[in-house]
């Protein structure tokens, strides 16, 4: 073992496999290793959260991998931005026959193949097989039976799946004979198929068909308990479903109106080669293996992984596996997600649309047309490039400007201290100030610099203001809707109020009920009083979610107790936004409280005393003597707290998510879009971050100012 | 031991003048009060000398050398806070041992001057106590024994008997006053009490709004006060000043020249006497062997101090008189006007008729 | 009168306390239910027990050893070095603005506070790349300078507000007794901060000890990660296991929630001069 290893090539491969896949890659690395001694492989497992990110950051500086494992919808970007390179002449022509069909073809991009197929990804129908014996063949079928089984027993149903999300959606879209993207990359979406299969998941929803709300989690748990005969999900459900629950798979039923088996969007898990890999043709010599049937076979029996390689099918122990099958057969019936830019500008147009129609807010056929226009807008071509130097004139010259006025300043201050050891203070300032200069501020400027910017793939155009003109005119759309800048700062702004209100009113009410002298377990109370504050917010977010889910959480349940009415949190903006604000008051009031006990310590008791003996009453200190007191003292405290409460990503990117329609998106989260999930407009992005920091500046300059004056 | 020598002094805080132009020396183991009202710039002055502010104008030479641009820590002078401004965190033994250590004496010389100290101030059972487990007083003490370990050239002392209740303060002077006799030590000292300034002085310097009012033993501030503020500034109760008009109108004093605005009668020299000017009782303090009486002649009030024996009753009608020689004449300007000329030509100058 | 007031006072802080703890009980519940889905029922009391979750995840192990221990290792380290070096520069920092006059100090100040203002959604990326020019990736004192950097400003601005209060006299005495300025700042105004710098490093080891996009940025190798990349680690695109996330959660809250507890006292004293002066 020792000798072989060092002079071996040495590979890295990253993923994102967890549990049995990630088993039974990691198993065939070993058996590689095993094997090949010249060429050592590590595998690396990473978050899923963050990983896209992290490739397109560390691969194009060189600290990436050699190879890693993504799907294909990724690849067009990854492709332009330099972040994957091609694969021909370095894998034989005619082995890409060993793989099914259908599995290829979405890994290349513009002629060019750029990684093998491992795995490809769709989902099926699954049914338990106590509730029916056969499952619907076709949609008529399916009608009938859910009809049947509302009628039957209410609260019941056939079929639960995830109904608003899009990607489920699509299996529909295509059974009616439509397409997302027409034969140019161009949205779609209204066409009559698309509306005729939005109008009959309508159906569904208006005779109460499916759950009202239909999450992922909600499809499952109500498979679970069997009030849900049939789901729709992927292999990864296969780990959720409980234990001793008789089930089926088959592929999704025809649609009747079309003669066509809906067909879901497949995703194909691919190990990409990455740019900068160091020994290509190492690498792909470890590909081919690890993408043909001896791996994929490890990879399929012991990580149920529905392999790419065919010959891994005719297995025995694979062939028998009838769920496994019932993939293979499903696959016959599926389109690829395309790997095009237009692509990655679908998802969020298309799955408001979906969501406004299941919720009654909308007719398919206009909301279609809505999404589709989103989608071109969002698709507009770059504005073009401008000259830079005007405004790199423009900007030294405010520079110089701002240099000469700080030094005349900073001289006629130095002037008037003078005197000996005036150099001191930057003795003690310095080690601070260059980290942050450093760290915050050159990352400041560059990130500030990125908003003059157009990016596409890695690539970056100088267009001026053009973003700044482009948000303020709100271009995206129509100023009263929720993705407008307008209306999302509005947003901001009550939830800013909203939030900081309620911290200081709640955190000063308990920190007055604590300071009575005669109240016993005051320590106890505040310990557990300030337990929010130790939980990191991302859990917070995630457990508060959880707590507000329509069916199973426990907000609704304590509701139900007292004999009100459930609310569907995340369907309307109101219910919504208190959902984030109850979670962010929860995550922030100790703050205010600990600041608050704080203040009332250093308030001198004799005032109180003194206007108890000039007669004020309890709620005239209060409101006289201690307020007015307390109100200098927290003042600071709350400014910050609004700052922080203004960029507070984590809960409404985790809590709401922007639900319904990214209405409860604030500025950060909307500016976290553009640059993550919306085609990587980091120029965009880049002008709401500016423009959010310049908000804050001039209202905290304002507030100072103004507290300035008063005192 | 050193000479101390305040050279055109001014401070300004941004467009304040908080300090004109003082000029002041302080002989080697002299003992030197500088007193004013509230806010006239004692500390300030106080702080410039130990180099805790910086000086806008001016000098500070100590042993003949230029110290202005000094480091207080190269300065060689303790300071006693009106806060006293004991290191809270410390025991007392190691807040005296502190400046010694910061000056690395060895362990042995800092036991010793320790010891020294706290027998001279008494602290022996408060060494290992935390200032927050003393009284005022003690705190005091041990505020005065952090400079004493220290045996530095000059004493500086911000009001520190401002904080402590009248008995201890009487007793804390006493113990000043023997302080320095012993070390016989250049001391600053400041206070806002003028009896404070009487008692401990070698020499008084009055300081009023930045600027530098008069300064000199004790006894000649008294008895000639070169202004009209350090005339009202020293003594109790403050010295009787009459307008020259009314004075001379009402009879308390004949003809004065034309230079003299106003005139001082200190309590003790206007006399209960017969043949002098009417005047009515309205109050009368007691204190013991003598009283303050308080009387008009016609719309002027004055202060009288009266013997025991011999206190009128309120509302008496009794007749005052001044004593001429102790007249103090004041011009326009409030600055002195020396007494032999202004009383040259009118000799029955003090002596009222009924 | 006075009973009823109390009773009524305790009423109040029950139920907040109960509001507080509820969401807390309810991941309890989720880490020692023997399944991997989302427990969603309003009784916050696990009806099966199991601590098969908490010893999952605590006994994850690699090719080079026991990976859990190792994270736990670089978590500590991290969040140590940030508390050791945030603490240092911001006490340093905010004592030259609290004390010295000087010409940039209300910039300073305001550059400070500026830089809380500037979401990090965009630096991200820039900083990614400067890393990579200092060679401090995959660094863990890439990391601690990042957080550092992160936790000061408002370390500063805690700290400035507290040695504003602390009185200056005591300084002064530590200059006539013939120390320097530094000595005044060491031996007098750091010892009598001590609330203060205790929330400081409470504030700084909370920056670091939570943290994960970033680490998860900086960081590829799992054996330079800290806990809360390999907490994410149960968070998948198509599923997550929940009684996984939920005892890992549990498991990286406990110091926090320890170090809370220990320093609550301190908490209420340090924040008190907890002023952003401007
Ligand atoms: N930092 C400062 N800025 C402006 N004015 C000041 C400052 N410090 C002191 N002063 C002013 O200087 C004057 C003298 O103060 P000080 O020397 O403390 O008086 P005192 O004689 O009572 O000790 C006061 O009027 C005070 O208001
Ligand atoms: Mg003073």
């Amino acid at each position: 073992m020792i000798a072989p290893l060092v002079l071996a090539t040495q590979l890295v491969v990253w993923h994102s496999y967890r549990a049995d896949e990630q088993r039974a890659f990691e198993a065939c690395v070993q058996e590689w290793n095993r094997a090949h001694h010249d060429v050592h492989v590590e595998a690396l497992a990473l978050p899923h959260d963050g990983y896209a990110s992290k490739l397109e950051a560390a691969i194009p500086r060189g600290n990436g991998p050699d190879l890693f494992v993504g799907s294909h919808d990724a690849l067009g970007d990854w492709a332009r931005a330099g972040v994957v390179t091609p694969i021909e002449g370095l894998v034989p022509a005619g082995s890409l026959t060993q793989f099914l069909d259908g599995t290829v073809a979405p890994l290349r991009v513009g002629g060019h193949l750029y990684g093998l197929p491992l795995a490809f990804k769709t989902i099926v129908l699954f049914y338990r097989t106590d509730l029916i014996a056969t499952p619907p063949a076709n949609t008529d079928e399916l009608m009938k039976l859910a009809r049947a089984t509302r009628a039957a027993s209410p609260g019941h149903y056939a079929l639960a799946y995830e109904a608003g999300d899009f990607f489920y959606h699509a299996a529909w879209l295509h059974g009616f004979g439509g397409h997302i993207l027409d034969a140019h990359d161009r949205p779609a979406l209204s066409s009559e198929p698309s509306v005729a299969a939005l109008a009959f998941v309508r159906t569904m929803a208006d005779e109460e068909l499916l759950p009202s709300e239909s999450t992922s989690v909600v499809a499952t748990q109500l498979f679970n308990d069997g009030r849900a005969a049939m789901t729709i999900k992927g292999p990864w459900f296969l780990g959720d479903i409980a234990q001793g629950v008789p089930f089926g798979v088959a592929p999704l039923p025809v649609v009747s109106s079309t003669g066509q088996r809906a067909a879901p969007l497949v995703t194909v898990e691919a190990l990409l080669l990455a740019a900068r890999a160091h020994d290509p043709k190492a690498a792909l010599a470890f590909g081919a293996w690890l993408a043909g049937p001896e791996s994929a076979r490890i990879r399929a029996t012991r990580g149920r992984q529905t392999v790419a390689a065919r010959a891994a099918w005719d297995d025995p122990e694979i062939a028998a596996d009838p769920i496994l099958a019932a993939f293979r057969t499903q696959l016959s019936s599926t389109v690829a997600t395309a790997n095009v830019p237009a692509m990655n500008q679908v998802w969020e147009p298309a799955n408001e649309a979906l969501r406004k129609v299941l919720r009654g807010a909308a007719e398919p056929r206009a909301a279609l047309g809505a999404a589709e226009r989103k989608i071109l807008e969002a698709l507009r071509p770059p504005p073009p490039p401008v000259r830079a130097m005007p405004y790199a004139f423009a900007l030294a010259l405010a520079g110089v400007g701002a240099a000469i006025w700080t030094l005349r300043r900073g001289r006629a201050r130095l002037a008037a201290v003078g005197g000996p050891g005036h150099g001191a203070p930057w003795a003690y300032l310095a080690p601070a100030a260059t980290a942050m200069l450093v760290l915050v501020f050159v990352p400041f400027v560059v990130g500030a610099g990125m908003s003059l910017f157009w990016h596409d793939a890695g690539h970056w155009t100088f267009i001026g203001l053009r973003n700044f003109t482009d948000i303020l005119s709100s271009r995206d759309a129509p100023i009263t809707d929720p993705l407008s800048f307008y209306f999302t700062l509005a947003v901001t702004a009550l939830w800013t109020v909203a939030n900081v209100t309620l911290h200081v009113v709640i955190g000063v009410t308990l920190a007055l009920l604590l300071r009575d002298p005669m109240l016993r377990l005051r320590g106890v109370y505040r310990v557990l009083l300030i337990v929010p504050w130790a939980v990191p917010n991302y859990i917070t977010a995630l457990i508060w979610k959880g707590m507000f889910h329509r069916q199973f959480g426990a907000v609704n349940g304590i509701l139900v107790a007292l004999h009100l009415t459930p609310v569907a949190w995340f369907s309307r903006f109101w219910t919504s936004f208190t959902a984030n604000v109850v979670t962010n008051v929860w995550l922030g009031f100790p703050f205010m409280m600990v600041v608050t006990l704080g203040a009332l310590s250093r308030i001198p008791k004799e005032l109180e005393e003194a206007a108890a003996l000039d007669g004020a009453s309890r709620w005239q200190r209060l409101r006289y003597v201690i307020l007015p007191l307390l109100r200098p003292a927290l003042l600071p405290s709350v400014l910050l707290g609004a700052i922080w409460t203004f960029n507070m990503f984590n809960i409404v990117f985790f809590v709401s998510g922007g639900e319904p329609d990214g209405a409860t998106d604030i500025l950060v989260s909307q500016a976290y879009r553009w640059a993550f999930t919306r085609g990587h407009r980091y120029g965009y992005a880049a002008a709401y971050a500016v423009i959010i920091f310049i908000i804050l500046g001039v209202q905290t300059m304002l507030t100072q100012r103004r507290t300035e004056e008063a005192t | 031991m050193a000479s101390l020598t305040i050279d055109h002094v001014g401070k300004d805080h941004g467009a304040t003048r908080v300090l004109g132009d003082v000029s002041l020396t302080v002989a080697d183991g002299e003992l030197l009060v500088l007193v004013g009202p509230s806010g006239c710039g004692k500390s300030t002055l106080l702080r410039c000398i130990a180099g805790l502010e910086e000086l806008s104008r001016g000098a500070i030479v100590m042993d003949g050398v230029d110290i202005t641009r000094a480091e207080p820590r190269d300065r060689d002078i303790a300071m006693v806070f009106q806060s006293y401004a004991l290191y809270p965190h410390l025991s007392v033994r190691d807040n005296l041992a502190f400046g010694l250590k910061m000056r690395k004496t060895a362990p042995g010389e800092i036991a010793r001057r320790i010891g020294d100290a706290a027998e001279m101030l008494g602290l022996d059972a408060l060494l290992d106590r935390r200032p927050a487990q003393l009284s005022g007083g003690q705190r005091q003490r041990v505020a005065m024994g952090r400079a004493v370990v220290r045996r530095p050239k000059v004493f500086l002392f911000d009001e520190p008997l401002s904080n402590l209740d009248a008995a201890l303060r009487g007793q804390m002077r006493v113990e000043l006053m023997r302080l320095h006799q012993r070390l016989g030590a250049t001391m600053v000292y400041v206070t806002h009490d003028q009896v404070e300034a009487m008692t401990l002085a070698d020499r008084i310097a009055v300081l009023s709004q930045g600027a530098l009012m008069q300064v000199g033993p004790p006894a000649e501030l008294y008895a000639r006060p070169t202004n009209l503020f350090v005339a009202r500034f020293l003594g109790t109760p403050e010295m009787n000043i009459v307008g020259a008009a009314a004075a001379q109108a009402s009879g308390l004093v004949a003809a004065l020249p034309d230079t003299v605005a106003s005139v001082g009668v200190r309590a003790e020299d206007l006399h209960v006497a017969p043949g002098g000017v009417g005047a009515q009782v309205d109050v009368v303090e007691h204190l013991g062997p003598e009283a303050l009486v308080h009387l008009r002649v016609e719309m002027i009030e004055l202060t009288a101090r009266v013997d025991a024996r011999q206190v009128p009753r309120v509302g008496e009608r009794i007749t005052v008189a001044v004593d001429a020689a102790r007249l103090h004449c004041f011009d326009a300007a409030g600055q002195r006007v020396e007494g032999r000329q202004a009383t040259a030509d009118s000799p029955k100058l003090g002596i009222g008729k009924p | 009168m006075k009973t009823l007031r109390i009773a009524a006072v305790h009423a109040i802080l029950v139920l907040a306390s109960a509001a507080t703890l509820y969401p807390v009980l309810w991941v309890v519940k989720m880490a020692l239910s023997p399944s991997q889905g989302f427990a969603m029922s309003p009784s916050p009391l696990p009806t099966k027990v199991t601590l098969q979750n908490f010893i999952d995840v605590v006994s994850t192990h690699d090719a080079s050893g026991w990976l859990f221990g190792r994270q736990l290792f670089n978590s500590i380290v991290v969040a140590a070095a940030v508390t050791v070096v945030g603490v240092a520069l911001a006490c340093s920092a905010a004592y030259a603005l609290s004390r010295f006059r000087f010409g940039g100090r209300t910039l300073t100040l305001r550059a400070f506070f500026l830089s809380q203002m500037f979401p990090g959604v965009v630096t991200s990326i820039p900083l990614y790349v400067l890393l990579d020019h200092l060679a401090l990736l995959n660094r863990l004192a890439g990391l601690v300078l990042v957080y550092a950097t992160t936790a000061i400003p408002f370390c500063v601005f805690m700290l400035k507000g507290y040695f504003d209060s602390l009185p200056r006299e005591l300084e002064e005495a530590v200059l006539l007794d013939g120390g320097t300025r530094f000595d005044a700042f060491w031996r007098v105004a750091l010892p009598l901060s001590r609330p203060a710098l205790a929330v400081t490093a409470l504030f700084c080891f909370l920056t670091a000890w939570n943290e994960f996009i970033l680490a998860f940025t900086f960081m590829t190798d799992p054996r330079s990660w800290t806990l809360p990349v390999a907490l994410q680690r149960y968070v998948g695109d198509y599923s997550t296991e929940w009684g996984h996330f939920a005892a890992g959660a549990i498991l990286v809250s406990l110091p926090v929630m320890a170090l809370f507890f220990a320093l609550e006292r301190h908490l209420v004293g340090g924040l008190t001069q907890g002023g952003v002066k401007g």
